[in-house]
């Protein structure tokens, strides 16, 4: 019977709860005590790696494998953000710093025993620059068209016309020599990301690395280099990957540094956070990233929970296009109502800080003495008044994204629950606006659709550019504003080679930004991670860089 | 609806008959004496007086909240000062509750309205021309019910993106079938009787017999399906709702969305999916206590 149906659909309403109440017991996993070296780690992720070719790949999830199998000229200190030699064991630039010389660590060899040299090096810089049609897309090489625009032969529209590379020679077997075409100071930092690390010409050859078939945005990986095959120089190599199950690292015991403790590292991938805490509860994993802002505390009594420096901005984001945002008294009455002590206090985990800026306080060029802008709803309220705009246009189409957690928006729904009522408490009248993340919510925002929404941005690696050159070194449509003294300040500070100025030109630059008002930032977060108690040596970082190489179990 | 309940309803309407009027009184009375429907009655009299004097009994605003006591692993419980505690906004869950008595009653008032008014039309038609008229409007109904309702109720709501009108017109729309293929038989079962051939042997003409007799006569099924289906919008629109396709303002206090939200916070908040459930339950409960028992009344193959 049909009523009967309907009542026990009334009734899983309140089972879910019970449910809830019933939580889960916090079993104590018993690891194989291998002591301070050997055994396996099981490690839960929140998805499989998209590839294992850093060239064609800009998630999380894919760079984390990758930075175990691979290796950069360049890295980011362990927990930080500055740059620091790796597979090059110096690095230095021409006066007019358009010709960098690499010195090459020597007796290096990939995992598949060949040599890894000079020749290697420029293999790998002229394969990237090299890419051809889908190869070009923004969402295949993400990194290469960040860090260095276009190709040799650009033809995709999205990405810049000119590159910055020009070319690299190998002066003899340890000396490699990139050339620029003009200096660009995010050039070092940038080689530091996962997606430039140097991989075995003989494999990339041998397994077709560079066949891709299917759309530039869902491409197609026909070479087995990327999902059977990554061969690099790194502290473990691929034994095994079963897409959906597992990925096993295996230690390289010819390793040229210091080799891995772990035998061997699995990455489980767990979709959900709720699953993820159950796992390593029941003790099937002993570790995983990802904690739901919810569980942080709940797992701190039994487990280690680790947290990553603050090196993201969460922020209300404003379309100039759309008035009332163009008036510069809105914008500020809108940042004076939004209570973002509040919020960041009740819905984010402890470790979050309001934002005053759009960059984190840890990175270089932040300014503490930018203009703040404090909760205050009289302030608001007059600022409405002075600002001349009619009662009747005060309303705002505020825009959310749904399916969707970031480490900056856990719960993009709450955030804006939280700043309507803000909002509507000093005038404002606000329009719902919701879209799916991916594709549809990113496109809107990114194409101008939208007057004011919710976004955030997670750093890739640590230069200023990377954060407010990303948003404001040009007009961009999500913004919908023209401010040449904002552009030509950021472009100024991209350029300049001399880190004190640097440092001052940003900060200069943040305090524009700030007084201009295109959006309000209003959260750092600290992502989190969890282990069991007996994992030690784990080092988070603020870029996610994070090697399995020093950890150990029991 | 079922294959074996929709025979039950067709023979419940040929059995009617002359009675007519009488017939109602008579169910009436065996109504209130029966236990079932008085708790299903004070049920839905309950969750109507609320919906309807929502901001009387509202000791709190539903949309705004104050967040300084909450944090991502406490929210706080009921207290004496907010009978049923916070929600995870800082808002008082009593007064969410009440608010989304209105959207519940709204949807379930409107989208019957609509879908009953429609599918009576078209039943209407069918069963008074019947012919080819008859056919065509039976087979469009038969596929719009091959379709599972609330999967049907999906996919509209979806292609109309979330508002809460698109959720009264995808209920509707699942709702129209229903009606029409239950008048339509219903009609067709008076059609035989014998009042009516007396009136045609009386040269009453044939419009008028439709109208005038076979119609009043055949509204009883009609009644109790509506009774039922109101709790079907109620549970449809939770339904929707959780999946978010209910309004587009996530902060419209709405049962279903409250399930929704509740979510992530199964485990330091478990008393914010009890209460929306809860609420859901004792109103669906009293349109099915209701139904059966009207169902029961007006059946005299179910009379005890």
């Amino acid at each position: 019977m049909r009523s009967n149906k309907l009542l026990a659909l009334a009734l899983g309403g309140l089972l879910v709860a019970a449910a809830a109440c019933g939580g889960s017991s916090n079993g104590s996993s018993n690891n194989n005590g291998n002591g301070k070296t050997g055994g396996t780690l099981v490690f839960g992720t929140s998805a499989d790696p998209v590839s294992m070719d850093g060239a064609y790949v800009s998630d999380g999830e894919s760079l984390r494998v990758v930075d175990q199998i691979f290796e950069t000229l360049v890295t980011t200190k362990a927990g930080g953000t500055d740059p620091e030699p790796k597979l090059a064991e110096s690095y230095t630039p021409s006066a007019d710093g358009k010709v960098w010389t690499f010195k090459l660590r020597k007796n290096v060899k990939f995992h598949d025993g060949t040599p890894f040299n000079a020749a290697a090096v420029c293999f790998n810089f002229d394969r990237w620059y090299n890419f051809k049609g889908i190869q070009q897309s923004p969402s295949v090489s993400y990194y290469w068209s960040t860090v260095f625009g276009g190709f040799k032969n650009t033809t995709n529209a999205d990405v810049p016309k000119t590159s910055l590379y020009a070319s690299c020679q190998a002066s003899d077997d340890s000396t490699a020599v990139v050339n620029l075409t003009s200096p660009s100071a995010s050039f070092i930092p940038g080689l530091a990301v996962p997606a430039f690390s140097i991989a075995s010409p003989d494999a990339l050859t041998k397994y077709n690395a560079d066949k891709v078939s299917g759309t530039g945005d869902s491409p197609k990986f026909d070479g087995t280099f990327g999902t059977q095959h990554p061969v690099g120089t790194g502290p473990f190599k691929l034994e095994s990957f079963t897409p959906g199950d597992k990925l096993v690292l295996a230690r390289n015991d010819d390793y040229w540094g210091s080799k891995a403790k772990l035998d061997k590292v699995i990455f489980k991938p767990i979709a959900k956070g709720t699953d993820r805490r159950q796992a390593l509860e029941s003790g099937d994993i002993q570790g995983y990233d990802f904690v739901d802002p919810a569980d942080v505390d709940a797992l701190k009594s039994g487990f280690k929970v680790m947290q990553r420096p603050a090196f993201n901005v969460g922020y209300v984001g404003f379309n100039q296009k759309m008035a009332p945002l163009n008036n510069l008294k809105i914008r500020q009455a809108i940042a004076h109502a939004l209570n973002r002590d509040a919020l960041v206090k009740a819905k984010y985990p402890p470790g979050a800080q309001v934002a005053k800026e759009f960059m984190p306080p840890q990175l270089f060029g932040y300014a503490a003495d930018v203009t703040d802008y404090d909760y205050n709803v009289d302030t608001a309220k007059q600022l409405i008044k002075d600002s001349g705009v009619a009662a009747k246009d005060l309303t705002l189409t505020f825009w959310y994204p749904t399916d969707v957690s970031r480490p900056y928006m856990p719960d993009p729904k709450a955030n804006w629950e939280a700043f309507k009522s803000d909002l509507e408490a000093v005038g404002f009248k606000i329009i719902a606006k919701s879209a799916p993340w991916r594709p549809d919510y990113n496109q809107k925002v990114n194409n101008g659709a939208a007057q004011m929404y919710l976004l955030g941005w997670t750093g890739d690696f640590g230069d200023p550019d990377n954060f407010v050159g990303t948003f404001f070194r040009t007009s961009q449509p999500a913004w919908g504003f023209n401010n040449p003294e904002i552009f030509s300040a950021l472009e100024g500070a991209r350029t300049e080679s001399d880190l004190g100025k640097r440092t001052s030109d940003y900060q200069a630059a943040n305090k524009l930004i700030m007084d201009f008002l295109p959006g309000v930032p209003y959260v750092h977060t600290q992502p989190s991670l969890a282990f069991n108690k007996n994992v030690n040596g784990y080092v988070p970082s603020p870029v996610s860089l994070e090697s399995f190489a020093t950890v150990t179990v029991g | 609806m079922s294959v074996a309940e929709s025979e039950s309803v067709l023979l419940l309407a040929e059995h009617t008959g002359e009675e007519g009027g009488s017939r109602l009184k008579l169910a009436f009375r065996q109504l209130r004496r029966n236990p079932v429907a008085v708790i299903g009655a004070a049920l839905i009299l309950l969750f109507v007086a609320v919906a309807i004097l929502a901001p009387l009994l509202a000791p709190y605003s539903p949309t705004h909240g104050d967040l300084s006591n909450i944090t991502v692993s406490h929210v706080p419980g009921p207290s004496s000062k907010h009978w049923l505690g916070l929600d995870l906004q800082g808002r008082d869950e009593l007064s969410r509750i009440i608010y989304g008595a209105r959207a519940s009653l709204l949807i379930g008032v409107v989208s019957l309205t609509l879908g009953a008014t429609l599918g009576m039309l078209l039943g209407a038609l069918a069963g008074g021309f019947g012919g080819w008229v008859d056919s065509i409007i039976m087979r469009l109904m038969d596929i719009m019910l091959a379709v599972p309702g609330l999967l049907f109720a999906i996919a509209v709501a979806a292609l109309l993106g979330p508002s809460l009108r698109s959720v009264m017109t995808a209920i509707a729309v699942v709702n129209v079938p229903v009606f029409a293929r239950l008048l339509r038989a219903s009609m067709l079962g008076q059609r035989e009787s014998d009042y009516v051939l007396a009136a045609r042997s009386l040269g009453v003409k044939r419009r008028k017999i439709i109208i005038g007799h076979v119609l009043p006569n055949s509204l009883a099924p009609v009644i109790v399906q509506g009774t039922l289906a109101l709790a079907t919008a109620i549970i449809d629109a939770a339904g929707l709702a959780f999946l978010g396709l209910g309004s587009a303002d996530p902060s419209v206090p709405e049962w279903g969305r409250m399930l929704t939200d509740t979510q992530q916070y199964l485990r330091t908040a478990p008393q914010l999916a009890l209460f929306p459930g809860a609420a859901i339950l004792l109103s669906v409960l009293g349109f099915n206590l209701l139904g059966d028992a009207l169902r029961e009344a007006l059946d005299p193959k179910l009379r005890r």
